[in-house]
């Protein structure tokens, strides 16, 4: 029932906070206004700020947000780690590598976003291996994770050091994580990974729960925990990478989102439904505040999801700190 | 403090998180065997000092450096050696002071992938000398506010790390990445928008031994040996720490003092070698994890172990990157990490069983 109540609310906070991020600032196209996209009858200037220029950063940031989400939540049910994330097993990072090498080494052969998931993609073969054992033990792939990230960093402070500071200062805004400037087909693009991972995390979550209770009773019950355990790291890793290659690598997300949502439920297991729409939330308000924010510079929205992801994770843990000992 | 428990021969304790104290299991090993380990380990420092000054855009013989130690004068032979005196010094300050200040970390934390930049030292640093460099123009000379800076940041996660009930090494860990993602927010913010302090930066933030002179090593040696006494006067404790934090108290030693002077000294050791080089990744997370193979968990061996084999590491791996691109160089930074990341997953690899 709370979780119930928790993402009815998510969702109206996702709304208004839709509705504001598409009716703030000088081009913004009133409230009022905002229902009249139904009857199709806008301005030339309203239709295209909706169309061009709003309407599908908005969209990437809502499903981007939703797939950082479901990975994080995913990815913290089965390594039973608080901190673990795609970020933390160097999906992330790879991307950046990526994103650098293409941007800035060899430039004009890939386009960003391809060198971003071929980075990623890369850095999943490296941890694969390095582990030994595959995706199945989770501790491992973090401490290898811990590897893959700081051979992508390295080499992307190097690639940096190589360049002119205007490319340098290019590269590294997209290496934050951006939605600026992104067009339907990246919406697209999301969407579809969303409708076809979404379902299958939600099966995979009930099985997680019963694999949390332990793994010989998982098997007893036929929730397999092994094959349960191998899959959800593959949609955790498949979802990631779909939203890295839509709006680079934005961080902290998929740590925070399960995180807040779980404290909203207060119910165990992944609630990925319920993180899906914490990230989505997240990504948004952070987009809000770097679109209209008081700071004349555009700043790259993975410094706000950073900030203000930050700052409300360190809030809860120290009114946690405060009430019992972990 | 009861300086007779002997963690050597101590069943690996098990952390409030579940986790286990060392990574290896606790062996008493032969004082004998130890001690002349330690004697192998100093001469491999002495070899890689002297690798450190032969190899280079001009490589001179190891029999050259020899000669031109022992016998100064004024030979082309010395004069190319003596360029690379203060990046050799350099490197044996800034490993040994990394590693051990690993070992500290990993102590304090009982956490055996423990690191410096776990708590938000680099993080840390890395603000100020953002800060420094953009809002009040000290330049090039902005490195010396990674100093404080760290300070500040492990300031900030310990006092976020402490509840009701004081200082865990788990809540110590989660603080530390919340003040890690808050900071690296805050210098992407202003290194975007400040040309002039990302340019500064992003060539200190690689991490390097380059063009580092005297003046650098003799202002950071300061803070380095302040760092080493502290750590010294720790090592009783720390080896208490070692049996859990039950059996700790129980034993009458103060958790929370040991705690906030391991974290002191790893701040000192680790924020100087961050302000004269840049960060610098896994020589405190790699050292004292392969040390501990040898030594076991006792501190007795392994601080002076790491203090040794810190700077064999970053040497080597500061020669490696003068010859792979000759006559250009990698910066040590760079090749750290992509020789820590191998040896970290084949560390994992020799891990038994399902972890």
């Amino acid at each position: 029932m709370r979780s119930i109540v928790v993402g009815v609310s998510l969702f109206a906070a996702l709304l208004v906070t839709a509705a504001l991020t598409l009716a703030l600032g000088d081009l913004g196209v009133p409230a009022s206004r905002l229902t009249s996209i139904l009857w199709a009858d806008l301005g030339p200037q309203e239709a295209f700020v909706l169309e061009r220029l709003r309407g599908p950063r908005l969209a990437v940031a809502a499903t981007a947000g939703a797939g950082l989400g479901v990975s994080g939540a995913l990815f913290q049910a089965v390594t039973r780690n608080p901190l673990g994330s795609p970020d933390v097993i160097g999906l992330a990072a790879g991307a950046s590598a990526g994103a650098a090498a293409f941007g800035l080494m060899w430039t004009g052969v890939l386009p960003l976003p391809v060198g971003a998931l071929l980075g990623a993609i890369v850095a999943m073969a490296l941890l694969y291996l390095g582990t030994g054992q595959g995706f199945s033990s989770p501790t491992r792939m973090i401490i290898v994770g811990i590897g893959i990230n700081a051979m992508a960093l390295a080499f992307v402070q190097w690639i940096i050091t190589r360049t002119t500071r205007e490319q340098a200062t290019a590269i590294a805004a997209y290496i934050n994580g951006s939605t600026a400037s992104r067009s339907w087909d990246d919406v697209r693009l999301m969407a579809a990974a969303l409708v076809v991972l979404l379902p299958m995390a939600l099966v995979l979550s009930r099985r997680l729960r019963i694999v949390e209770m332990g793994d010989d009773l998982a098997d007893a019950l036929g929730a397999r925990a092994d094959r349960t355990r191998f899959w959800s790291v593959i949609l955790a890793i498949c979802a990631a990478t779909a939203a890295v290659t839509v709006v680079g690598p934005v961080a902290f997300v998929a740590l925070t989102a399960p995180q807040i949502a779980r404290r909203l439920t207060r119910s165990p297991g992944p609630n990925v439904a319920t993180a899906a729409l914490t990230g989505a939330l997240v990504l948004c308000l952070a987009d809000m505040v770097a679109q209209h924010g008081p700071i004349d510079a555009q700043l790259p929205v993975g410094i706000f999801t950073a900030a203000v992801g930050g700052v409300y994770l360190g809030y809860l843990l120290i009114t946690e700190f405060r009430r019992v000992s972990i | 403090m009861a300086t007779d428990i002997r963690p050597g021969s101590a069943p690996p304790a098990a952390s409030d998180d579940g986790r286990t104290g060392s990574a290896v299991p606790a062996t008493r090993r032969p004082v004998s065997g130890v001690a002349v380990g330690l004697l192998l380990a100093v001469g491999l420092l002495v070899l890689s000092v002297m690798v450190s000054l032969a190899v280079g855009s001009k490589a001179l013989s190891l029999g050259e450096v020899w000669t031109a130690l022992t016998h100064p004068d004024d030979s082309y032979a010395r004069t190319v050696m003596e360029s690379r005196i203060p990046r050799t010094i350099l490197g044996v300050v800034a490993g040994a002071s990394l590693a051990v200040a690993g070992a500290l970390i990993q102590g304090i934390t009982r956490n055996p992938l423990g690191d410096p930049g776990l708590l938000g030292v680099n993080a840390g640093a890395a603000a100020a000398v953002v800060t420094g460099t953009a809002f009040l123009g000290l330049g090039t000379a902005g490195v010396w506010a990674a100093i404080p800076g760290a300070f500040v940041a492990v300031a900030v996660v310990y006092v976020l790390g402490s509840g009701r009930r004081g200082v865990t090494p788990l809540r110590l860990v989660l603080a530390g990445a919340v003040i890690n993602a808050v900071l690296t927010a805050y210098i992407q913010a202003v290194s975007l928008t400040h040309p002039s302090a990302f340019d500064n930066y992003r060539f200190w933030v690689v991490g390097s031994l380059a063009g580092r002179g005297h003046d650098v090593i003799i202002a950071v040696l300061p803070v380095v040996v302040a760092g080493m006494v502290l750590a010294l006067l720790l090592i009783p404790g720390l080896n208490v720490l070692a049996l859990g934090d039950e059996t700790a108290r129980a034993l009458g030693a103060s958790t929370a003092v040991i705690r906030v002077g391991g974290a002191a000294a790893a701040t000192l050791l680790c924020a100087a070698a961050t302000a004269a080089c840049g960060p610098i990744a896994f020589i405190g997370l790699a050292v004292p994890h392969m040390v501990r193979a040898v030594t076991g968990s006792d501190h007795r061996w392994l601080l002076p172990y790491c203090a040794v084999l810190g700077p064999v590491l970053l040497l080597t791996a500061d020669i490696v990157g003068r010859v792979l691109v000759r006559p250009g160089e990698l910066m040590v930074g760079v090749v750290t990490a992509f020789l820590g990341a191998p040896i970290l997953m084949l560390s994992v690899r020799r891990l038994k069983g399902r972890m």
